[in-house]
């Protein structure tokens, strides 16, 4: 195989010919935009459904609230994501007549997909708060929702924070599936470089080494994110 | 104050308690003694429905707190509690877990809050820990930053429920100082407790619990001194 012609082509594109531009600028960005609001619309959404799940369930309201819950987790957990993007932007959309980007409708996507997996997370988190905190917020007369909000959350938040790093990841790698509805990530960003000469040999190469080296660069913060909650944790 | 009308509560198939009618008075102090499993922390917690009693009435300001269409995070405003394992926000200075629910609940404004914890933190020596977390402070310091907190609200009763049993040694006096002290200011108190010594000394009523019942109740002297039920004697002749 004629390595140092493919390494000549793909050098030609990538840099003299301002390929690297693009990856950087949009593809990337979008990579990271897509998996940054995602968590973030999964974090609000997942924090939901995770409060419903761990309510006391006496009153009728919280038992349909927790089923509505248990079918949007098992959709979002039994369905590929892609189908998922598929679904929405082919199916969904024209149905409701409405129209939106592919990027934006990746973001509400992974969103609505994270959340799922960050409900998981965040109930047993909220599991993880002792059961006096909530009892403590009742006893002087606060509700349940502000006890919640104001008490439990926090604390199970700070104890998820380096599970939802990994969330975070998973997410990040999953946003090379978005060119299924056109969208425009890292991946596909790389896919064009190949396709100018249809040769995908270098390109391929260096998207991959690319997102190990990015993976990389967000579980060190993750991981110094740990480091530094574990030392407030000693001085509290 | 408080009017108890037969009052049940069952876990399951476990009755707890069992048929229990009883007044608390305004200024009294009511400290409940009997062997653990009796049901005396269960008793405490159904007077402000930590845990909802199964059936019967918890009559306060004349209302049913038993009846769940009563609001009864209004009354819990009024009703005071003091926990075994302290309960305090972890995530929240010490200043900022007694001001909080009295400002959310708009009962004070924050500066009114802030100065009435600062006033009450200095009474129990913990005014210098005001801003720390806290994981930071021992267990005395705890249970007196959780009695602060329930004093904050300005309640007509403060219900403790076992407040030093999870105490070293050490550290009871300190906490019971504090209790003493609200007591002879005249809080309407009803406490949990296996501090003898404390219940002879504060006591205006003693409620020996037993099977889910109130076996025996009377004065300190009276069931210090003269136990009638035999259950009350055995109780006694172990702990005493």
């Amino acid at each position: 195989m004629d390595f140092a012609g493919k390494f000549k082509v793909f050098w030609e594109l990538f840099i003299e010919r301002g390929g690297w531009e693009r990856v950087l600028k949009v593809g990337l960005v979008n990579t990271l935009l897509i998996a940054v609001l995602g968590l973030l619309i999964g974090i609000v959404l997942g924090t939901l459904i995770a409060a419903v799940k761990v309510m006391p369930k006496y009153k009728l309201l919280p038992r349909i609230l927790d089923k509505i819950c248990t079918v949007y987790v098992g959709f979002f957990r039994g369905t590929p994501l892609v189908v998922q993007l598929l679904i929405t932007y082919y199916v969904l959309w024209p149905l409701m007549g409405v129209t939106i980007t592919s990027l934006n409708t990746s973001i509400i996507v992974f969103g609505l997909n994270s959340a799922a997996y960050v409900s998981e997370i965040m109930r047993g988190g909220l599991l993880s708060v002792d059961g006096g905190q909530m009892e403590a917020g009742r006893a002087l007369g606060l509700s349940y929702g502000t006890t919640m909000l104001k008490i439990v959350i926090p604390q199970a938040i700070k104890n998820i924070l380096p599970t939802l790093g990994n969330e975070f990841i998973a997410l990040i790698k999953d946003t090379s599936v978005v060119s299924f509805i056109a969208a425009i990530d890292l991946t596909k960003t790389f896919t064009e470089i190949g396709n100018v000469r249809y040769e995908y040999f270098m390109p391929y190469l260096a998207m991959a080494v690319f997102y190990i080296i990015l993976v990389f660069l967000i579980s060190c913060g993750v991981k110094a994110m740990e480091r530094s909650l574990r030392k407030s944790d000693r001085s509290h | 104050m408080i009017e108890v009308i037969d009052l049940c509560k069952s876990f399951g198939n476990l009755q707890v308690l069992n048929n229990i009618t009883e007044t608390i008075h305004e200024g009294e102090k009511v400290v409940v003694i009997g062997p653990s499993g009796s049901g005396k922390s269960t008793f405490l917690r159904c007077l402000n429905c930590m845990e909802d009693p199964t059936s019967g009435s918890i009559i306060f300001e004349g209302e049913d707190l038993a009846d769940m269409k009563v609001d009864i995070n209004k009354h819990r405003q009024n009703i005071g509690m003091v926990f075994q394992q302290f309960n305090l926000f972890n995530n929240k200075t010490v200043l900022e877990n007694i001001t909080l629910a009295p400002v959310h609940l708009k009962k004070m404004t924050p500066e009114e809050a802030k100065e009435k914890g600062m006033e009450l933190l200095r009474r129990v020596g913990l005014e210098d820990k005001a801003d720390v977390y806290p994981s930071t402070l021992s267990g005395g310091q705890k249970q007196r930053a959780a009695i602060v907190r329930a004093l904050a609200m300005n309640p007509k009763v403060i219900l403790f429920d076992e407040p030093t049993s999870a105490l070293d040694p050490e550290m009871v006096g300190e906490v019971l100082d504090v209790m003493k002290q609200l007591a002879a200011e005249g809080m309407t108190m009803v406490v949990v407790t296996h501090e003898m010594g404390f219940a002879r000394e504060v006591a205006d009523r003693i409620l020996f619990m037993d099977g889910g019942q109130i076996a025996e109740q009377g004065t300190p002297e009276e069931v210090f001194g003269n136990p009638q039920h035999p259950r009350t004697k055995e109780f006694l002749s172990k702990v005493l």
